[in-house]
């Protein structure tokens, strides 16, 4: 396949304050054939987006300086089409977690959920990538 | 040890070897006849020089003979002079005969005789002339009939013929021995010609299957090489795709226990960051584990506590007159919750702290494994 015709690889912003989670992240997804851009805060991921437009997010639910939900709001200011999952491991009730998320982010995974889960789910927001 | 290249052209190299070696021997062979051919043909021309000066001398024999019985009749000088140059001429023959000869010792001896019978014969016609000369009538009669029937003449035809003879059956001799070489020399170039031929064909055919065993040879390495990088592709595949398959688990493994680790460092942060002083009891009511609000209020460090049982900090209020079973011990067999029990707990400094109890049992798979014991001191004690 040419370069020409060879489609840009998909782009993934992962939000992490945990920076052995950013690292595993990167290296799983870039190995999956994804450009991964790893950030550590809110404020940075806002900026990064604003420059480098990510086609999917990944943001856990706890960061340092803020709430992982509180930025999912503004991002989608940013970013109205651009699916996000939410990673988390402090929410206990998957029901309570399903009601309160799913308007406001497309996946919500648990972090102790297998990297195999997590593929299948960017790929079915990220279809054909 | 040889390669099969070096034993080629060793092969090659004998072959053409014997083909020089053949082409040297028929060409050695070839010169010899060939000198041996023209030593034959001088010693032809010297039996036929022998053969023409015997006719000569018999020719002249017979001339000077003639002329000489001619001229005691005629008495005309004519035969006279006749019979004188043709007696001349045989000395001529007779000395050139034992010229030819002087080499070969038979022949000599015959020369020899010749010439003695010869010499007998011209002084018997010297005599006849000189009598005839002298007008000796007598003596010439008498000459003449000693000499009737020429039995001196036929003596020396004799001779000269068994010379002669001896002479072409030498010649028969050699010219079948020189037709005997031609054949030799014919089949033996022939001979040389035809090995030479199979020879060079016997190296042709090496070079010819050397050629192809290379071809054959090129063409199995050529295989094998393919064969040998099919393996290493689909073996380098093979790996790249553990290699890959290595990474993945490697990453699910690191995952799964940052996952797991994240999971206990929150519970852990929960539990920790309660204010009442939680307990983990096991079936036998031995403190298991405590969060930090106990040593907080006890003063008494995690270390201390674990293994002891409930009782030995904690003591149930009992309100009752009769004997008290143990409402914890009771509880957690009965699988009970117990909710804002009056207790006092004992700090390190043996000072004591009235608290309200609560205990809930813990079951995993419906089988009661311990209890979570939970204890809230009064407001203004709390820790």
């Amino acid at each position: 396949m040419s370069a020409e015709t060879k489609a840009p690889r998909a782009h993934i912003m992962v939000v992490d304050d945990e920076l052995v989670i950013r690292e595993l992240l990167e290296s799983f997804l870039t190995m999956a054939g994804f450009r991964v851009t790893p950030v550590q805060s809110a404020f940075e991921a806002e900026a990064i987006a604003a420059r480098d437009r990510p086609d999917l997010v990944i943001t856990d639910l706890q960061l340092e300086e803020s709430d992982g939900l509180e930025m999912v709001g503004r991002l989608k200011a940013l970013l109205p089409d651009t699916p996000m999952i939410l990673l988390t491991g402090v929410l206990f009730d998957p029901k309570v977690v399903r009601e309160v998320l799913q308007k406001k982010v497309s996946s919500y995974i648990e972090k102790t959920a297998p990297l195999s889960r997590i593929i299948e789910e960017v790929q079915r927001l990220l279809p054909g990538r | 040890m040889p390669t099969p290249r070096d034993k080629t052209l060793w092969r090659v190299l004998a072959f053409f070897l014997v083909v020089l070696a053949v082409f040297a021997a028929a060409a050695f062979i070839s010169i010899r006849n060939i000198n041996r051919s023209v030593a034959g043909s001088d010693w032809v021309n010297h039996t036929h020089a022998v053969i023409q000066e015997t006719e000569g001398l018999r020719s002249d024999l017979y001339i000077g003979d003639g002329a000489a019985h001619t001229y005691v009749v005629t008495g005309d000088p004519r035969d006279r002079r006749a019979s004188t140059e043709a007696l001349s001429d045989i000395s001529d023959h007779l000395d050139i005969l034992t010229a030819l000869t002087r080499n070969e010792s038979g022949q000599k001896e015959e020369v020899a005789k010749i010439g003695v019978l010869v010499n007998n014969r011209l002084e018997f016609l010297r005599g006849i002339l000189a009598a005839h000369q002298s007008g000796d009538t007598a003596a010439l009669k008498a000459a003449l009939l000693e000499d009737a029937g020429q039995p001196g003449v036929k003596q020396i035809e004799r001779a000269v013929g068994k010379l002669k003879d001896e002479e072409l059956g030498l010649l028969t001799d050699r010219d079948t021995a020189s037709f005997l070489q031609a054949q030799t020399t014919r089949w033996t170039v022939m001979a040389g010609v035809v090995l030479d031929v199979l020879l060079l064909a016997g190296a042709g055919w090496l070079i010819w299957d050397d050629l192809g065993a290379r071809k054959r040879a090129a063409k199995a390495l050529q295989q094998a090489n393919d064969v040998l990088e099919d393996r290493v592709r689909d073996r380098t595949a093979e790996l790249a795709s553990s290699n890959q398959s290595l990474k993945s688990e490697n990453l699910e493994r690191r995952w799964t226990n940052q996952g797991l680790e994240h999971q206990l460092r929150y519970n852990n942060l929960i539990i920790s960051s309660i204010n009442d002083l939680v307990l983990v009891l096991t079936k036998a009511t031995n403190i298991s584990r405590v969060n930090p609000a106990v040593t907080k209020l006890t003063g008494r460090e995690p270390h201390e506590l674990i293994q002891l049982p409930l009782a030995s900090m904690v003591r149930l209020v009992h309100e009752g007159d009769g004997p008290m079973i143990d409402p914890v011990v009771q509880a957690m067999n009965e699988g009970r919750d117990i909710k804002e029990q009056p207790a006092i707990v004992t700090d390190k400094l043996g000072r004591e702290i009235p608290v309200q109890l609560a205990l809930f049992p813990l079951r995993d798979k419906d089988k009661i494994v311990g209890a979570v014991v939970i204890i809230q001191a009064s407001e203004g004690r709390k820790p």
